[in-house]
């Protein structure tokens, strides 16, 4: 794609700033970059680094910051001092934006389709907006005008991927599913078809597989409208699917930018370096990551100097002190260090020694399979040996008929979030559980945990059948730690670090001397200052408070550790660093773990042994090494394909569809709808579980999927999705 | 749309306020001092009646059963439909409450009118200007309604309004020109409630991501702000709106004998100092039920104002 000397987008120098009661954040200071006509151009950082301000800078939105100096011009209109009224107007006509979080941007109390037609209102008539009519008041709304929106709404749903949207219009966004809603943002934002898009971390919100989608539909609308879109993500892999060019931000401002390829493939700035260090490939499994050191650090006052310093391990004086040069480095490259030379000699030099560090694999542990973990196949193992951890045929059944009248009327409405799960787990094993949201998995953690009990079957913790947390015993109940989902929310915010950790402990009855002895100990298990003890949580960081919520599971030394999105929504930095403890600890302890996430790379890399679940159901088992080079279950298969690499050998391979809801289960194989070698007898017949190598898979053609996943080498390329750049 | 199961439990939940509303004021009358035959006789022949007279007038109204008998035959009455007579007129209760609760009803519904019309728009401009001088000027005339008992300012207005500038009649019920100082008079206390309760709820609105979102589209901040914000900050506001009624119906009660307007304030309290119990068990039987109603009907319409809870809300 090559730039026209005036690009569509050019952002120079720009400084944001915002007062907190600390004083003021320097929260983007001094970016300049562009965005060319039909380009896509993503803007890669960690949490603070200013992409999210810099994307609202553009459009306009005041909240948070002020921009204090520099210039953005689009399409030739200098926007930081245009008038409000203009920059509306470009708002509905020319600059759309879709957010983070599809749950919370849309208004809950209005249709999607409402909200669509309004869209469709502003960008016909961006300087009339007269209230009674946008309030829908029948005289002041003209029919025939607004039921012509109503259509258009029907078609840009329709081109963004809903099914049946004429149907679906006047639904309120709480009856869609997260990635539909997403869908509908983007509908909203296409309304106005826009010459700009900007997307701040459309995907972070949603799973790989629906993430895929959403890209897929971002390059689509470039190749149909030759819309420019500046994507604003924390992903690499991501950038690496879909951008043209990157610019990597860091304090706020540009660290590197280039052709994505290039900058991924050969980074130059130091933290590209580190960022991409972070990452897991796919021969990581079991080993230590790298990741950068210290924190993200909010830039108060005005010190000079390379913003990366404090974390550089590279830094000399003179990066503290001046300003880094902008070295331009060829092939359309810049980069703002000043000690490129010195850093690439030593990278050089030092290459040699990182890339042997670890991929110490975990011996000692070899996954077998187990006397009830598969569905009455032939077991390996000696029956009387007790895992630590056992469900039996375990189901879980909700009832939501929700009146006396639809009952009587049309029966119950069974939804069925887990649908007889076996599973056993050895002493010192790591098993991971892995699928979409919707697949199951969270009802797992509840059932495992006690939270629910299970409608069918048993869970057992060393052999012995338990109940409902209630029902438990205190040893039972100490025997398992949990890490729950987004530590925010289950960590109490009134409570210091040393009291939330205490809280466990306290309930076994520890006296005060021996918790005091103890939170020290697990503080420094988890690699926390001391000093952390009386803080709380608001003044800590997400990787901070993760390891308080791992030193709180941890307390009472269970024997089983569980572990519910362990790393979902931190930086790749701190999730390497939360990863590695995490495998310490088990190897260290000798922990027995359950991991359960929607992330496929996170489970395999921690997990010995792999369960992969859709809509209530173990769909294939094995070995986290042979799930991930020879998958047998298509889902497995799609469920990787939908991972965004940053090597950008070979693009992210959406699934069709979405997941369908557990009360109407698909008859047959539930995966049917959407899997890609479905057959008629795939409709009609449930499929056995079959035995393919280490692996176990429910699907007619198990063997087959596990060769055709073998042969399909990466560099076949999948003939429907055009090759980007 | 309204599942059965909730209406059921409504009704179940109703049912047992008034059981309990029913029980208190029947408790309360017998243990007030003073034999309600004497003090009716008294007043119909303005003399000490017979020991005779006395009698007579207990055993026609059956004062002479036990309390809880006494009880047990009203209950059964009411479920007939008859609430019971006057001791004076020997008139229906049922029909002296149909004559005096429109001239209530029609005051409390002007109160809240007059209550929303003022809160709404202070609410949301306090809201925009927060912390600006417009915004502590629209708290400090809060502030003011709340503290100001309502009975006060009601002669407040009159003297001004009705004695000074001569604009609105001093008393009495009927026209428009009758409603309006009674109106502010109740309605004043609650706009300073609900205007609050506006300013918080667009407050907290503001502050949400879809604002952000609605605003990228390019729409204006008047739009932004009256059809997006409004509309979910009032789902609070109806809440609280339609709990208060209960209370503006007893407020109604001191207003109406401010500016001596007939109503059931009028009738109540005449009736407590005549001793005419079956009239007092009457109106309070009639407001608990009306009380119920407007909270049953505050939540659907709560249920119709925000969708997720219409539809039984739950997805995926
Ligand atoms: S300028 Fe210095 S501190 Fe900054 S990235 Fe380069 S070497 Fe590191
Ligand atoms: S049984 Fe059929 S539909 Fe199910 S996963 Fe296998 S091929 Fe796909």
């Amino acid at each position: 794609m090559t730039v026209a000397s005036d690009p569509l987008l050019d952002v120079e120098n720009l400084h944001t700033h915002f007062r907190t009661d600390e004083g003021t954040v320097r929260a983007v200071d001094g970016a300049s970059f562009t965005v060319g006509e039909g380009e896509i151009v993503g803007i890669v950082g960690e949490s603070g680094s200013g992409k999210s301000v810099t994307g609202r800078s553009i459009i306009g939105l005041e909240s948070p910051g002020e921009i204090v100096e520099g210039s953005i011009t689009f399409d030739g209109t200098e926007l930081t001092d245009a008038s409000p009224a203009t920059r509306r107007r470009l708002r509905g006509t020319s600059i759309s934006m879709v957010f983070q979080d599809p749950n919370t941007t849309l208004n809950p109390v209005f249709t999607v389709g409402e909200q669509i037609q309004e869209s469709l209102k502003v960008h016909a008539d961006p300087d009339r907006q007269r209230l009674l009519e946008y309030l829908g008041v029948p005289l002041f709304r003209s029919r025939s005008e607004w039921s012509g929106y109503r259509e258009r709404a029907i078609e840009l749903m329709e081109q963004v991927g809903i099914a049946d949207p004429g149907d679906r219009i006047d639904d309120y966004p709480h009856e869609f599913s997260g990635g539909m809603r997403q869908r509908v943002m983007l509908a909203i934002a296409l309304a106005a078809q826009p010459d700009l898009l900007i997307a701040d971390e459309p995907t972070t919100a949603l799973d790989t597989t629906t993430q895929a989608q959403i890209l897929e539909r971002l390059r689509e609308l470039r190749e149909t409208f030759g819309t420019a879109v500046l994507l604003i993500t924390h992903d690499l892999g991501v950038v690496a699917e879909t951008c043209d060019r990157v610019v990597v931000l860091y304090g706020g401002e540009v660290m590197e930018a280039g052709p994505t390829d290039r900058v991924l493939t050969e980074p130059s700035h130091p933290y590209t370096r580190g960022l991409l260090e972070c990452l897991i490939e796919a021969d990581d499994h079991g080993s230590r990551l790298s990741a950068i050191d210290g924190l993200v650090p909010d830039r108060f006052g005005s010190e000079p100097g390379c913003p990366f310093a404090s974390r550089c391990d590279h830094a000399v004086d003179e990066c503290r002190t001046v300003d880094p040069p902008v070295v331009d480095v060829g092939d359309d490259r810049r980069v703002a260090c000043g000690e490129l030379d010195r850093v690439r000699r030593r990278t050089e030099s030092d290459d040699g020694e990182t890339t042997v560090s670890g991929h110490a694999s975990r011996e000692g542990v070899v996954p077998r399979l187990l006397a009830f973990d598969g569905d009455g196949i032939d077991p390996d193992t000696d029956p009387h040996e007790h895992p630590v951890l056992e469900l039996e045929g375990v189901s879980k059944t909700y009832d939501t008929t929700d009146s006396t009248l639809e009952r009587l009327r049309s029966g119950r409405q069974l939804l069925r979030a887990v649908d007889g799960v076996d599973l056993a787990v050895e002493p010192g094993e790591t098993v991971g559980i892995v699928g979409e949201s919707g697949s199951g998995k969270s009802t797992i953690v509840r059932l495992l945990t006690g939270l629910e009990e299970p409608t069918d079957g048993e869970v057992r913790l060393d052999g012995t059948s338990v109940g409902s947390v209630d029902e438990r015993t205190r040893e039972q109940l100490a025997d398992v730690g949990v890490v729950f989902q987004d530590a925010r929310s289950s960590i109490n915010p009134r409570l210091t670090v040393a009291e939330a950790i205490a809280e466990p402990l306290v309930e076994a009855g520890w006296d005060e001397d021996r918790r005091e002895r103890r939170i020290e100990e697990l503080l420094e298990l988890v690699e926390l200052a001391p000093e952390y003890a009386q803080r709380r949580p608001h003044q800590l960081s997400g990787g901070q408070l993760q390891r308080v919520a791992i030193a709180r599971a941890i307390a009472l030394e269970p024997r089983l550790l569980v572990l519910d999105e362990p790393v979902s929504g931190l930086d790749v930095s701190i999730r390497a660093k939360i990863l590695n403890l995490l495998a310490d600890m088990r190897d260290r302890l000798g922990l027995t773990t359950v991991v359960i996430s929607h992330d496929l790379d996170v489970v395999t890399h921690l997990a010995d042994r792999v369960l992969v679940t859709y809509l209530g159901r173990v769909v294939e088992r094995g070995p986290a090494e042979t799930l991930c080079d020879r998958p047998s279950h298509p889902y497995t298969k799609a469920l990787y394909d939908a991972i965004p690499s940053v090597t950008g050998s070979e693009t992210a391979r959406a699934l069709a569809g979405e997941i369908p809801s557990p009360v109407n289960r698909p008859g047959g194989c539930a995966f049917h709808t959407r899997c890609p070698m479905a057959e008629p007898e795939c409709e009609a017949e449930d499929p056995a579980v079959t035995r393919v190598g280490e692996a176990r898979s429910r699907c007619h053609f198990a063997e087959s999927v596990a060769e055709r996943s073998t042969t399909d080498s990466p560099d076949s390329e999948s003939p429907d999705v055009p090759n980007s750049s | 749309m309204i599942s059965t199961n909730f209406l059921a439990y409504r009704l179940a939940t109703a049912l047992i306020v008034l059981f309990g509303v029913s029980v208190l004021t029947f408790g309360l009358i017998y243990l007030t001092p003073g034999d309600p035959a004497e003090t009716v006789l008294i007043q119909q022949t303005d003399q000490q009646p017979s020991q005779e007279a006395v009698d007579a007038f207990r055993a026609e109204h059956g004062l002479n059963d036990p309390i809880p008998l006494q009880y047990v035959d009203w209950v059964a009455g009411v479920f007939q439909g008859d609430i019971g007579q006057s001791y004076y007129s020997d008139r229906p209760v049922s029909e002296m409450i149909v004559q005096h609760a429109p001239a209530t009803v029609e005051l409390a519904v002007a109160a809240m009118v007059v209550a929303l019309l003022i809160a709404i728009p202070t609410g949301v401009l306090s809201a925009i200007h927060r912390g600006e001088r417009l915004d502590v000027a629209c708290q400090l005339g809060a502030l003011v309604g709340v503290s100001m008992p309502n009975f006060w300012l009601g002669y407040l207005l009159i003297i001004v309004f009705s004695l000074h500038l001569g604009l609105f009649p001093v008393s009495g019920s009927g026209g428009l020109e009758n409603l309006v100082l009674p109106a502010v008079a109740l309605g004043t206390g609650m706009a300073a409630i609900v205007t609050r309760l506006v300013r918080t709820a667009m407050l907290e609105e503001l502050d949400r991501a879809y604002v952000d979102a609605v605003r990228s589209k390019g729409l204006g901040e008047r739009i932004v702000i009256y059809k997006h914000a409004l509309r979910n900050a009032l789902i609070p506001v109806v809440t609280v709106v339609g709990l208060q009624f209960g209370f503006v119906l007893n407020g109604a009660v001191v207003i109406e004998i401010v500016f001596q307007r007939p109503g059931l304030g009028t009738l109540l309290v005449d009736a407590i100092f005549a001793r005419d119990y079956p009239v007092v068990q009457g109106v309070v039987l009639v407001t608990a039920v009306a009380f119920v109603l407007t909270n049953l009907l505050v939540d659907l319409s709560y249920r119709y104002l925000d969708p997720r809870i219409r539809l039984g809300g739950v997805s995926a």
